[in-house]
């Protein structure tokens, strides 16, 4: 079935010519040894009867390492059997010693369930192992059953970080026989994210260090770059890699396609989400069990309108393809997973949330709406398509931005270049700070104590400034009646949450139930709650009617139901200025530095998009306040000379360097682990900051024009308060970067620009390409 | 710090750097409290030390009525496990803390414990002058407890014990998790829930044992105090805390007087405590319960705390099938001030099941409904009684 429709899709004359690419990876057969002499023969009865009767090379290689007490990081792919490689060892310990403790810990509440089942499953012949889940969905009356039972504690790292280690006394059995520390997930927790944990763990360390355990690290993580570096960072500790997999693979084809070029002029391909969602249906209607990952939120609800409506039968029935997304409520999801897994959910359109490993059982077909921002994370998501046995197909598909043309022209690039690293700064003030106030909450901190490595009475003393601290004979002493855990959120820097409340059965019925539908995180409600924004929610529109951000209130955005056949996207006014210069280079055409700047941004308003058709059909004016936050950046100010050479007129330098600036934005993921949000780009220049007033586009373009000094300047900023490590990163490979804009720029087939290179024409000017040509020439002299 | 900038954090750090801290010698503690440095053996640290006579009077309860407290039954009213046996060797303990979150970063910086011993009870309180005096607190506390067959506490099974117990594992010492502890809280709770708006210490010690505190000390103050005496070394606006910390505790030994005298002569309580009483010993010991019920009524317990009497002491004579008990009960519940559909319920149900009497229950059936309209009460409760006054014309049809 599967083989038929993708000999119809790469021949037909409609599909044929987008297909720039297929790479087929055949079937992999196991490399299988016994199991280990080692390895209590109760355990070996329980994996027979199972089904399980030796291993994969792999997971004896990990058993060994264990066994010999090292920390050890698994990097295998989807469905290789990397849980027992933790489970053996896990298992071992707590059949062995009746003290031994054991901690999962797992990034979703959902992997943790999961992997509680698969346990129960696999300790029936083992009463010795006593496994929970300890997490924000335990009542709290079982809390304490809990505790005193489990000897294999499956949680997550809020959890430990809220719940565990602030209360550590009453787990003290738990640290003083603490054997494994188990990581599934590892390269989830890069970013923000990664940079929380490592301080977790800091803080998990210090506290098996009070009861006089040193436990031991095993970590497993989907294929990155640099898994074990991230495994040292995260952990402080040497830590070793088994990157060889002996699990089989079924085969499976992965396919690249490019929409049509509809207005070779202007370069406008036919819109991917329209392409995605054909291909998808084309799948589904044939009962292909499909998923379709789309880059954000929005596109999700996009997508899923469209799929819904391809593939819905005579009654409108279109139940059998469901959306997912981070914000939904863990109900709903629970309720698609299982959708998945039995088969009655034959579709789901999703974001990243479903690339880490819930179990959704079987899919056959992976769509690719969009380039994921990295190439670990695009075989993840290929990845979901096929199992062990059988065939599957993947198919990526393009959008015009730079990246993905990039990408799906260079289909060696895309096929040969190793995954990304994972990028960690557990150094970051703001995370840092925050995580000593919890360590001081949980014990003392010591005048001569490091924290990780780090030496941190710098920090100690402008807390104990703050009142919170307080320092007597040799430590310091947390002061203060709060909670230090409950003002950090480890998702992100800053911590406030907006619900978003439907209020349309409020009014109709007069009832004063508050139905939460949803939550937005403070970074993103902005740009996505604003009044009068539409907030999609599995397709169905929403209206904001209230926003509530103030310091005093509680963080909620009021909602309706509405009937509209359009979606809104946030117009913002921004502004960055250099706060602090910590590196330069000098180059003939330019100065680049690195540094902290000041980022305004604000929302002024909104466009209102029609579904399907994309049109603009409309806007709207939003008052909302201006944020600001502290970043780290990397910039580049051309020298006057080059700008005099290059173009004789302010305007054209502006907009062609406006041009350059969207392109470098555009190719920079290519060098950095990085989602294409996780970087802010902006054109302004070196005045310091004075007013830091946000500006829109044009009225930015104006103040360059108006400007005494035109010293244009192209930023490129952490978009995470405090930075994570990128801004450090792009200005190392500035050059490169440079050069591989030059190269995008001509090879693009347009004439005059399009988003694939500068951007649109209607945003950049018509000379745009040919003034941001001559500059980059100039500075990759 | 969340929404600071880099920029604050650093000019903070530059602040201290550049920056000598002043450190004038303080008055010593123990002199401003009016107690004395001890050497424990793990450091030293302030204790205050007061004896008082058993005549001594808190309120209007002098202390010596914690001797006569029949320990057995408060034992059986608190269900601890094992009784209490001697009040000589219990402990009374309250903890002031730094903060009401818990867990591991929450002191507690005084901690009162008292005792009776010969003719006094000796109270003292052992206070940190500063963080590292913990050891010494611990180290102090710990032969009082250790001597002690059971601790009393308000409110200590949710609050005091798991933070002493917090603070005795974080030092590395054990902790008697056994060690039986009699929370007045909870006995508290059901003897005033009808009578007070809450039952904070507070309240029951102004309304039950007379108590008119004054320059109380607010307990929400209490952290912020500390720590202002932590950077300050000032002591002298502690002394409000170590009152405060000492009224609970002659509270505390009070009350349990209190409740001692109740136990050993209910006839000498009034209608409301009578009823509190009867709430006491309702799941302990059912017969007991429904005499200080009966007696509370007979006392002249008024409104709405008697209407909740009737009802549950009719609930309890109806399950145990003395009818005429249960019937005068109703009967007087149904002539409630504001009428209550429960008791003509129960009455036409007695009347049309126990006695088969259909034209008196119909008779009632009646009344309520004309009550249940001129009150306004809810439509399916006057469809619940419509039902049955149909139901009882069918029968009284069929019977002719």
């Amino acid at each position: 079935m599967l083989g038929g429709i993708l000999d119809d899709l790469l021949t037909s004359p409609s599909t044929g010519p987008c297909i720039t690419a297929t790479r087929h990876f055949p079937p992999r057969s196991p490399v299988l040894v016994p199991f280990p002499g080692s390895l209590d023969p109760r355990i070996g009865e329980a994996l027979r009867a199972r089904g399980i009767e030796e291993l994969y090379s792999h997971q004896a290689r990990a058993w060994e390492l264990i066994q010999k007490g090292q920390h050890v990081v698994i990097v295998t792919p989807t469905a290789s059997g990397k849980t027992l490689c933790y489970n053996l060892p896990a298992l071992q310990a707590l059949v062995h010693q009746p003290d031994a403790r054991v901690l999962y810990l797992f990034p979703t509440k959902a992997l943790a369930q999961d992997q509680l089942a698969e346990l129960e499953e696999l300790a029936r012949q083992l009463p010795e192992m006593r496994m929970f889940t300890y997490d924000g969905d335990t009542p709290q009356d079982a809390r304490r059953a809990v505790r005193a039972r489990a000897n294999l504690v499956l949680t997550n790292p809020d959890m430990l970080h809220s719940g565990i280690l602030p209360h550590h006394t009453k787990w003290a059995t738990l640290f003083q026989n603490l054997r494994y520390v188990v990581i599934d997930e590892l390269h989830a927790y890069r970013g923000v994210f990664g940079s929380h944990l490592a301080n977790v763990l800091r803080r998990l360390r210090r506290i098996c260090r009070h009861y006089g355990s040193a436990p031991q690290f095993i970590m497993a993580s989907a294929t990155i770059a640099n898994p074990g570096e991230l495994a040292r960072r995260l952990t402080g500790e040497q830590v070793e890699e088994i990157t060889e997999s002996g699990a089989p693979t079924g085969d499976k084809i992965f396919v690249c396609y490019n929409p049509p070029v509809v207005n070779p002029e202007l370069g406008i391909r036919a819109p991917y989400l329209g392409e995605a969602a054909k291909l998808a249906i084309r799948f589904l209607r044939q009962k292909i069990a499909t998923i379709v990952f789309a880059q954000s939120r929005l596109a999700t609800e996009v997508l899923l309108t469209a799929i819904k409506g391809g593939v819905a039968d005579k009654t409108g029935d279109s139940g059998i393809v469901r959306g997912y997304r981070g914000g939904y409520l863990p109900t709903r999801r629970r309720a698609v997973e299982k959708g998945l897994r039995e088969g009655e959910v034959l579709g789901v359109v999703s974001t990243n949330a479903l690339e880490l490993g819930v179990d959704i059982g079987h899919l056959d077909v992976a769509v690719l709406a969009g380039y994921p921002g990295a190439i670990a994370s695009l075989w993840q998501q290929a990845g979901r398509a096929g199992r062990r046995s059988g065939s599957s197909a993947a198919v990526f598909v393009a959008t015009s931005a730079p990246l993905d043309q990039f990408m799906i022209t260079h289909p060696e690039y895309l096929f040969g270049t190793p995954p990304e690293h994972a990028r960690v700064n557990p150094d970051n003030p703001f995370i840092l700070v925050s995580h000593l106030k919890c360590a001081a909450f949980e014990l003392p901190v010591g005048d001569s104590e490091r924290f990780g490595d780090l030496d941190v009475r710098r920090f100690l003393a402008a807390l104990e400034d703050e009142g919170v601290l307080h320092h007597t004979g040799r430590n310091w002493h947390w002061s203060a009646e709060t909670y230090p855990a409950d003002h950090t959120s480890l998702r992100t820097v800053t911590t406030d949450n907006f619900v978003v409340i439907d209020t349309t059965a409020r009014d109709e019925k007069q009832t004063k139930r508050r139905s939460i539908i949803a939550e937005v995180d403070w970074g993103s409600a902005f740009a996505t709650i604003y009044p009068k924004a539409i907030y999609l929610v599995e397709s169905e529109p929403f209206e904001v009617q209230e926003l509530h951000f103030r310091e005093d209130e509680e963080k909620v955005a009021y909602v309706k139901r509405v009937a509209v056949d359009y979606f809104t996207d946030a117009i913002s006014a921004k502004g960055v200025w250099i706060v602090q210069r910590l590196t330069e280079a000098s180059q003939p055409a330019y100065l680049a530095e690195q540094g902290e700047v000041l980022v305004a941004e604000k929302v002024v308003g909104f466009k209102k998009i029609k579904m399907g058709t994309l049109e603009n059909v409309g806007s709207g004016e939003v008052e909302l306040p201006q944020q600001e936050k502290q970043t780290t950046a990397a910039w580049i100010t051309v020298t006057p000379e080059v700008l005099a050479r290059v173009g004789p007129s302010r305007e054209e330098l502006i907009d062609g360097l406006r041009a350059v600036t969207y392109l470098l934005h555009h190719l920079a993921p290519i060098f950095l682990l990085c989602d294409i949000r996780d970087l802010g780009s902006w054109l302004g220049d070196t005045t310091p900051v004075t007013s830091g007033v946000a500006a829109t586009r044009d009225s930015a373009k104006r103040r360059l024009m108006e400007a005494e000094h035109f010293n244009p300047t192209i930023y490129l900023y952490d978009s995470h308060a405090g930075g994570i490590g990128l801004a450090e990163h792009v200005f190392e490979i500035l050059p490169d970067l440079l050069r591989r804009g030059l190269d995008t720029l001509e090879s693009c087939a347009c004439q005059v620009g399009c988003p694939s290179c500068v951007g649109p024409v209607n945003e950049v000017g018509r000379r745009a390409k040919a003034t941001a040509r001559a500059l980059l020439r100039a500075l990759t002299d | 710090m969340a929404h600071q900038t880099l920029d604050d954090l650093r000019r903070v750090i530059r602040r201290i750097e550049t920056r000598r801290l002043p450190r004038a010698a303080p008055a010593p503690v123990e002199e401003v409290l009016g107690g004395e440095l001890i050497d424990t053996g793990e450091g030293q640290l302030v204790v205050v030390r007061r004896e008082f006579p058993l005549s001594h009077r808190h309120g209007h309860q002098p202390l010596a009525g914690a001797l006569s407290a029949p320990l057995n039954l408060l034992s059986l009213l608190a269900r601890l496990e094992a009784p209490l046996e001697d009040v000589r060797q219990l402990l009374f303990l309250d903890a002031e803390t730094t903060g009401l979150a818990g867990g591991t970063g929450t002191y507690a910086f005084l901690v009162g414990a008292a005792w009776l011993e010969d003719d006094r009870l000796v109270l003292t309180q052992h206070f940190m002058r500063d963080f590292d005096d913990e050891p010494a607190l611990l180290a102090a506390l710990w032969p009082l407890i250790e001597r002690a067959n059971g601790v009393v506490t308000f409110n200590g099974t949710a609050f005091d014990l798991p933070l002493l117990e917090t603070r005795f594992i974080l030092a590395r010492r054990r902790w008697p998790a056994d060690l039986p502890h009699l929370d007045l809280l909870r006995p508290s709770r059901r003897m005033w829930t009808a009578s007070f708006a809450d039952c904070r210490l507070a309240t029951l010690e102004r309304e039950v044992i007379g108590v008119e505190r004054e320059d109380d000390v607010a307990g929400s103050l209490i952290p912020a105090l500390y720590f202002d005496f932590l950077r300050s070394r000032r002591a002298a606006p502690l002394a409000r805390v170590l009152a405060h910390n000492r009224d609970d505790i002659l509270t505390l030994v009070g009350l349990l007087g209190w409740f001692g005298g109740a136990l050993a002569a209910p006839a000498e309580l009034g209608a409301a405590e009578l009823a509190g009483l009867g709430r006491l010993w309702e799941p302990v010991d059912l017969e007991r319960s429904l005499e200080c019920y009966h007696a509370a009524l007979g006392a002249g317990l008024a409104g709405e705390p008697a209407q909740v009497v009737r009802m549950r002491l009719a609930w309890w004579e109806k399950r145990r099938a003395r009818w005429d008990t249960a019937r005068a009960l109703w009967e007087a519940a149904a002539r409630h001030a504001v009428f209550d559909p429960r008791p003509w319920e129960e009455l036409a149900k007695f009347h049309e099941h126990r006695r088969r009497d259909f034209a008196t229950a119909r008779a009632i059936v009646d009344d309520a409904l004309g009550l249940a309209e001129d009150a306004g009460v809810p439509s399916r409760v006057r469809e619940a009684f419509s039902y049955r006054r149909a139901r009882l014309d069918r029968r009284l049809l069929a019977r002719g």
